[in-house]
């Protein structure tokens, strides 16, 4: 007997992977680009089915409401022919496109087997408070994760840094002028 | 959803009324733009339909309906017409999650032979936990409908219009959630109605572990946080594209932006958007900073003693207090969307490279030191 449940989550799941696929078969970049915003946002509705609203919210706000929109503002701005005609083309770029398909299916082969038992085990206890989990979610974060969380951010501050080195130093609006 | 049919049927009619709140605000607002702008600028403003020019909005939603069909030759008709759409999708969504009154309590009644429980109606049309996130989220969805319009009209001032609009709103969207993380320093949590409660009754708060209350201030958020005030009230300038931020649309330069290509009720959807935007960002200020659906010194417990002690019923009281307390919602909704039209019609536009200037370079630093002068704050004041 399938419940409300279910069907969101088969409706969200057939969301996710329609527009994933249209992302690869579209043929204009920017069609692309708005599946993937969609595929974003049906992401963060299973996060919702699960109860993770924390998740869910952060994943709108950087992926589907920063993150894409940069992807789309870019791409309206250059023409890409050229580097469309480059990555559809010669011998590195298949195999590149080879590897990079062989280590997802790995990827996705890998967890379906390492996840076969957490699956089909009981459901943990209900969490009813949304709050409690993100409160949780935090604790976590900023005491037994702590080392790599502060990692990750220099890692940010690192990325940061070199954009604005390379957009300084290759001429243009913001090159330095001594 | 509900336990019930009876509930659930409530439930679902209460999103719809919230929406139609949201599309009907639009005309009075219009009305209050364009007389307010007349008031300031010393000139009558639309006064000939009807009285005080009212008339002039049905006049106006005439014309927009019977305005001709039009599609620019090389536009791309799927996200011409989807865009008007989506630009109505955050404002309303957001809008839903805000409380607008304190819950009304139903007491067990009879209906059609049946006995129908107690029930509890929130006043928003849905309620979730992490309000502030969901809020952010949705509206970081609102440069997707600016977007799809200055891309699908295949025209060069909607593009420029809609790149500026999504930069833009990248932009101010750092400042507008960093200046809320003081609110959620200073509150402990993300749901609407707790950062609402904690708001009730006189000015109190903690200095060296000790308690001090000035009791002819109410303990509205502004009064510990008010340079994260400032910074979001800014911010939701920029987002809702209003003056001085109104560089996606700059009559100067770009003809009118990002809907430079649409008229008739497309162009209206995009305005109900707009206005949209600008409801949700006065409701949001009245609930972080002043207090919400309170009045000040008043809890919504008082309200529905005085009106139990007036001899009405536990469903009648309740849902009176519900009201009143709409009501004090409403006055400061429209108090703040007032200052967005006074604002509008008194400072000029920003140019493109100040306005990066003012997000990255000014509203910026100043939303991180607020979160540590708060935190800092918070540490000296809880500190025995």
């Amino acid at each position: 007997m399938l419940e409300l449940a279910d069907y969101t989550f088969y409706f969200l799941a057939a969301l996710v992977l329609i527009s994933g696929i249209a992302v690869i078969t579209a043929q204009n970049p920017i069609f692309s680009a708005l599946w993937l915003a969609l595929t974003m946002i049906g992401v963060a509705g299973i996060f919702v089915s699960l109860d993770a609203w924390f998740v869910a919210g952060v994943q709108l706000i950087v992926y589907a409401g920063a993150v894409m929109v940069l992807f789309v503002m870019v791409i309206m701005l250059f023409d890409l022919r050229h580097e469309i005609h480059a990555f559809s083309r010669g011998i590195l770029s298949g195999f590149l496109k080879l590897a990079s398909a062989g280590i997802v299916l790995g990827l996705i082969v890998g967890t379906v087997y390492r996840s076969a038992e957490t699956v089909f085990a009981p459901p943990p206890v209900e969490t009813d408070k949304m709050a409690d989990v993100t409160k949780a979610l935090a604790n976590t974060l900023f005491t037994k994760y702590i080392f790599s969380f502060e990692v990750i951010g220099v890692l940010l501050l690192v990325i940061a840094i070199g954009a604005v080195t390379l957009s300084r130093i290759r001429g243009g609006t913001h090159a330095s002028h001594d | 959803m509900g336990v019930d049919a009876f509930e659930t049927t409530i439930n679902v009619a209460k999103m719809f009324v919230i929406f139609l709140m949201m599309v009907q605000a639009v005309p009075v607002l219009v009305w209050l733009e364009r007389r307010g702008s007349a008031f300031i600028q010393n000139r009558f403003g639309p006064n000939r339909v009807g009285p005080l020019g009212l008339m002039q909005l049905l006049a106006d939603a005439v014309k927009f309906l019977f305005k001709e069909e039009f599609l620019p030759k090389k536009a791309v008709a799927f996200l011409y017409y989807a865009a008007p759409v989506i630009a109505l999708v955050p404002g309303a969504l957001a809008l839903a999650s805000i409380p607008l009154g304190p819950p009304i309590e139903v007491a067990a009644f009879e209906m059609l032979g049946r006995q129908m429980g107690p029930y509890v109606f929130k006043l928003q049309g849905y309620d979730i936990g992490i309000g502030i996130v969901f809020i952010l989220g949705v509206s970081s969805l609102g440069a997707y409908g600016l977007l799809m319009a200055g891309w699908g009209s295949a025209s060069k001032y909607s593009l420029l219009g809609a790149l500026r609009a999504s930069a833009q709103m990248i932009s101010y969207e750092l400042a507008l959630s960093l200046s809320l993380v003081g609110i959620l320093l200073v509150y402990g949590t993300f749901n609407f109605y707790e950062i609402i409660a904690q708001q009730q009754g006189p000015l109190r708060f903690m200095f060296w572990g000790k308690e001090n209350v000035i009791s002819w201030l109410p303990n509205w958020g502004v009064f510990f946080n008010p340079v994260g005030m400032i910074l979001f009230a800014a911010s939701t300038f920029a987002e809702a594209n209003r003056l001085p931020f109104d560089l996606p649309e700059a009559e100067g330069e770009l003809v009118a932006g990002f809907h430079t290509e649409y008229g008739g009720f497309k162009m209206l959807m995009f305005f109900i958007g707009e206005y949209g935007h600008m409801i949700v960002a006065s409701a949001l200020l009245a609930t972080f900073y002043f207090g919400g659906y309170g009045i000040p010194f008043v809890s919504p417990a008082n309200i529905e003693t005085f009106f139990h002690a007036q001899g009405f019923g536990l469903t009648a009281a309740s849902a009176l207090t519900a009201l009143v307390s709409h009501l004090a919602l409403l006055v400061k909704v429209a108090l703040f969307l007032w200052v967005f039209i006074w604002v509008r019609w008194t400072l000029p536009r920003f140019r493109y490279d100040q306005l990066m200037d003012l997000g990255w370079k000014s509203m910026l630093p100043w939303a991180l030191a607020n979160v540590v002068v708060t935190a800092v704050w918070l540490l000296v004041a809880n500190t025995k």
